[in-house]
């Protein structure tokens, strides 16, 4: 008996003990993922390649600067509704359905769990970033020089929105309250947010407050690996998207270390 | 059994109708209740916002894309309840059950038809009418106001909210209604020359959308608001014409089935 009881208490501390149990928080957000990873595609198609192609129809006839422009803010318009919209409803589904706190009673560190999410939600988001790039390229007929950077961008983007959406599925209690701040985030980023067109179109005051919140500089970031003279000081951006992605870790980090 | 006799006479005529009419309409509204400030809100912030936000897309704003999208958002916040609130509501009474008790109120099926679309238009008309305002405090537009606009409206109101009851109640399924009526706003809010001329769309889409209820909505109501700007404005009342006879029929046909 006391040997049992003393190897399962040495058991679950340590590095090791964490990563078994990332590795299998990551199996089982995996396998969960099947019932919606068909809507997160479509998702991704519709407001990436899609929201490109009607801004076109609204513009009538575009400039190649102005299509250049459009079609590199699709990437952005693709990765943002995943993690600050798909990733905060389905924790409010959890909430809803009442599997929230069984999440929690699983035998894992919770910074594993967290972590899982980041890893899925930032990786998922890359093929609808190709995809979406491409439909945009090859509709305004682009030649884009796509560089190294990227990477960076687009894991830093995804990442970052991740967060913002974890923090906020898990810090406001009311799964009601999350799904009306995600479908205003969607509403906010479509209409009045500079991914697609250039901010110098926004009025002062918007302009002011697009420099801090970090929409701007995602499309900033992608759009500077994917073109050359259209963004200046990309390494600014790199740093708000850094400050956006930690600070939402931290409410994170308070919100999951509540006990009830 | 002689006291029986009045009930069933007053169960008849346009009266009864009227009365009928007057309660469903109370229904509605009563049963709304709750999500009523939150869809008008939701029409007005999104028909102004429309306006507001297409200053953000250009930089300097076209005198004609102003005018198409400040005469396209009445159209949006006109049919979007009727085509897309609408199903979503029946599905969810048919989710929950309750279907088949509001058809068992004792009043004429026509009665409960026509009072969603009078709320439709109560709900509606706000919207229509902050956007409006909004555009015109926005842009400098050139709007000639022809009594032409009301037949317009209720046209496109009518056939709007019929559409979208026809296919809420010949659907069985309540997931597949949901996920129609979610396409169905992605498509008119930015396949559809609604907010924008025809002519930026795509060939075929644009031959295809001269065949579709949407476009000619579009063309009425802007043909009564402008001039000029609109061509073959009869052609498109005959065919929303058409799809308002339609959708009537289907509605009767599905309405007078019984389960």
């Amino acid at each position: 008996m006391t040997a049992v009881a003393l190897a399962s208490t040495t058991l679950r501390r340590g590095a090791g003990y964490w990563l078994a149990g990332y590795r299998a928080m990551l199996r089982f957000d995996l396998a969960s993922s099947r019932s919606w990873l068909v809507t997160f595609v479509l998702v991704q198609m519709l407001m990436g390649a899609g929201m490109a192609i009607i801004y076109g129809f609204y513009l009538g006839d575009l400039p190649p600067a102005a299509a250049t422009f459009l079609a590199t803010g699709a990437p952005t318009l693709a990765v943002m509704p995943l993690g600050m919209a798909l990733l905060p409803s389905l924790i409010a589904s959890r909430k809803i359905e009442q599997t929230y706190d069984f999440m929690w009673s699983l035998p894992v560190p919770r910074t594993a769990t967290a972590a899982s999410s980041f890893t899925l939600f930032t990786l998922l988001a890359i093929p609808g970033v190709a995809v979406s790039l491409a439909v945009a390229g090859w509709r305004y007929d682009l030649d884009l020089r796509v560089s190294l950077w990227i990477v960076p961008a687009v894991l830093l983007a995804s990442l970052m929105s991740a967060s913002v959406g974890f923090g906020i599925g898990h810090a406001v209690p009311d799964p009601g309250v999350i799904n009306v701040i995600t479908n205003l985030l969607i509403f906010v980023v479509l209409m009045f947010s500079p991914i697609a067109f250039p901010i110098g179109n926004f009025p002062g005051w918007l302009a002011a407050l697009h420099r801090v919140l970090p929409f701007w500089h995602m499309a900033n970031v992608i759009r500077a690996a994917l073109t050359e003279g259209l963004v200046e000081s990309a390494w600014r951006s790199y740093l708000v998207l850094g400050a956006w992605t930690v600070g939402t870790w931290l409410l994170a980090a308070w919100a999951i270390r509540r006990r009830r | 059994m002689i006291a029986l006799t009045p009930p069933t006479r007053l169960r008849s005529g346009s009266g009864y109708w009227w009365h009928s009419y007057r309660m469903m309409v109370r229904w509605e509204l009563t049963g709304l209740r709750l999500v009523l400030p939150v869809t008008v809100m939701v029409q007005i912030l999104t028909g102004a916002g429309f306006v507001l936000a297409l200053g953000l897309f250009f930089g300097q704003v076209p005198p004609r894309a102003a005018l198409f999208v400040s005469t396209g958002v009445l159209v949006l916040t006109l049919v979007t309840i009727g085509l897309v609130l609408g199903p979503q509501l029946v599905a969810q009474q048919k989710a929950e059950q309750t279907y088949d008790f509001l058809w068992s109120l004792p009043v004429p099926r026509t009665t409960a038809a026509l009072a969603w679309v009078t709320t439709n238009f109560i709900l509606g008309l706000p919207g229509m009418l902050v956007a409006l305002g909004v555009a015109l405090l926005r842009y400098d537009l050139d709007l000639h106001v022809s009594p032409a606009v009301v037949p317009a409206v209720l046209l496109t109101l009518l056939t709007g909210t019929m559409i979208g009851y026809a296919l809420a109640h010949a659907l069985g399924n309540p997931m597949l209604i949901a996920a129609i009526t979610q396409l169905t706003i992605f498509v008119i809010l930015g396949f559809s020359p609604i907010n924008f001329p025809a002519d930026q769309l795509p060939g075929w889409l644009a031959a295809l959308h001269r065949w579709l209820p949407l476009a000619p909505m579009a063309d009425t109501v802007r043909a009564g608001l402008t001039v000029g700007v609109v061509e073959g404005v009869a052609r498109s009342y005959l065919v929303l014409g058409a799809w308002a006879a339609a959708s009537v029929a289907v509605t009767a046909a599905v309405l007078r089935r019984r389960g």
